[in-house]
């Protein structure tokens, strides 16, 4: 019993280290939200490609299908090598082979790349079941008063959809976070690189132990509201209950 | 521009549609003068919704012509050309449809429902969209519900917005597809009484119905369909009171007996 207090919770260890592991995880945060920001705007642009009507743009539902289907089935761990490994190679401007945006290493941004490129897929899927669930009535309506598919898609139906869909995609958010850790391998210093490099030095995994409870600081309150915005959007559809202010 | 109709406000000559294998519409003709009420009446599944639908192009048919104003709006029909060969802005501001099941934008207020498409598609400015969309709720009985949300009205309160919401372009016909059926007996009559008050001001309508008594009293032309063809069509006396078709009889006698 000892042995697993002093292995995983340290507390001496911990606080030794804090601030190398806080600094780790302030990467980690960023890394999150930006590849999330980009993330949810490339699933909804995704899925908008993937609804547009009619013969014309069958290539591009095509196309964008296929993506979509691609990028879901690989893991993203391969998408991370493939891109660390291989992109400074490539015949463009070294800004995007070789980015260092914002002050951050490349490492970095080949993260970002990997993760927008594959939880784009995740959330476009999520905005076409809210498109989906959006009922067929509104975009008749929408369109008998003249507007175009893109107006009424604009106006109506995302809005809508958006609204059904912002617990699942604080889901997929969550996963995200999580997954940034992947890119620890590619020595990009957060929190699990750097909890793991303490790890090989002290022979004890407390630092880790520590990013861990920093990961928990974050992803239980975001479940919590999770299952918050379920119920709510739930209650929305139950007989009788009061109504639920619009999000 | 084919130019045909001789004057009519809307006419269909031999419209067919079908959806796979089943013919909905198998050859539909009609005339529809300005200023004239038309009511279309039929068992479920005679077709008369998927008429409006074509009408405004909402289910462009596969055969035949429609003329709006005189302008051939489905030329080429059946061609694959997509929404190309139709004439969808000129039908859509022309002609307005209002839904069985109200269809209103449930993130918009009762106003922002009306002043959304003149803002949007008709590029009004917002004061003179709101300005317009108020009188609109007015006329419709709805002066103090500017600012509800769709799911604080009673059905008749939102089918009256989705009236005001298809008005506020400026229609010069108006398609009602059974816009009674999904309301409370008691609610009924607010909706209608709205169409009644378009019907005197001159309002071009067609309106799919089962309201017998509404039929009779507000349409100038009664239409029956059956089986995706116009069996008989008159005037509401002629029509309702005696008809010459076998199936029209048995229709009437089944919905009358209730």
């Amino acid at each position: 019993m000892n042995e697993i207090i002093s292995q995983y919770f340290d507390l001496s260890e911990m606080s030794k280290h804090f601030d190398e592991v806080f600094d780790g995880f302030v990467i980690t945060l960023e890394l999150s939200l930006i590849a999330g920001a980009l993330a949810l705007l490339w699933g909804l642009i995704l899925s908008l490609l993937r609804q547009l009507p009619g013969r014309p743009f069958l290539p591009v539902r095509f196309v964008t299908i296929a993506y979509i289907d691609v990028f879901r089935g690989i893991p993203l761990l391969i998408i991370i090598l493939l891109i660390s490994g291989s992109l400074a190679f490539l015949p463009l401007p070294d800004a995007i082979t070789i980015p260092h945006w914002l002050g951050k290493p490349d490492t970095f941004w080949y993260g970002v790349m990997a993760l927008t490129i594959t939880y784009g897929a995740y959330m476009a899927e999520v905005y076409r079941a809210g498109i989906e669930a959006v009922p067929g009535g509104q975009m008749e309506a929408a369109r008998s008063l003249g507007m175009s598919h893109g107006q009424a898609m604009r106006n109506v139906v995302v809005p809508q959809a958006v609204r059904k869909v912002i617990a699942p995609l604080l889901n997929d958010f969550i996963a995200l976070m999580k997954d940034t850790t992947l890119v620890g391998v590619i020595a990009l210093n957060e929190v699990a690189h750097v909890g793991r490099d303490i790890q090989g030095e002290a022979f004890n995994s407390s630092a880790l132990t520590l990013g861990a409870i920093m990961f928990l600081v974050v992803t239980l309150p975001l479940a919590r509201l999770v299952d918050k915005l379920i119920s709510r959007e739930q209650s929305r559809f139950t007989r009788g209950a009061p109504r639920v202010e619009a999000l | 521009m084919q130019v045909s109709g001789g004057g009519a406000m809307l006419r269909l000559e031999n419209v067919h549609k079908r959806f796979g294998q089943l013919e909905v519409l198998r050859g539909i003709n009609l005339d529809v003068r300005r200023g004239e009420v038309v009511c279309i009446l039929g068992p479920s599944g005679s077709g008369k919704s998927t008429l409006l639908r074509c009408v405004n192009l909402l289910e462009p048919p596969e055969e035949g012509e429609i003329f709006l104003e005189d302008k051939d709006i489905c030329r080429g029909a059946g061609t694959p050309s997509g929404e190309g060969g139709w004439q969808l802005d000129f039908v859509r501001q022309r002609v307005g449809i209002v839904f069985q099941q109200f269809n209103l934008f449930p993130q918009k207020t009762a106003l922002e429902n009306v002043t959304l498409a003149p803002e949007k598609v008709l590029k009004r400015s917002r004061e003179e969209a709101r300005a317009k969309g108020t009188a609109l709720l007015e006329r419709v009985g709805l002066a103090d519900k500017l600012g509800e949300y769709p799911d604080r009205l009673s059905g008749g309160q939102q089918q009256r917005v989705a009236i005001a919401r298809a008005l506020a372009m400026d229609p010069h016909v108006m398609l009602f597809d059974e816009v009674t059926s999904a309301l409370d007996p008691e609610l009924v009559k607010e909706v209608l009484d709205v169409l009644r008050k378009l019907a005197s001001e001159g309002m071009t309508m067609l309106v799919v119905t089962h309201e017998m008594g509404f039929a009779r009293e507000v349409g100038d032309k009664v239409v029956f369909m059956d089986e995706g063809v116009i069996v008989e069509q008159g005037k509401p006396a002629d029509v309702l009171d005696n008809p010459r078709e076998e199936r029209t009889k048995r229709f009437l006698g089944l919905v009358l007996e209730r």
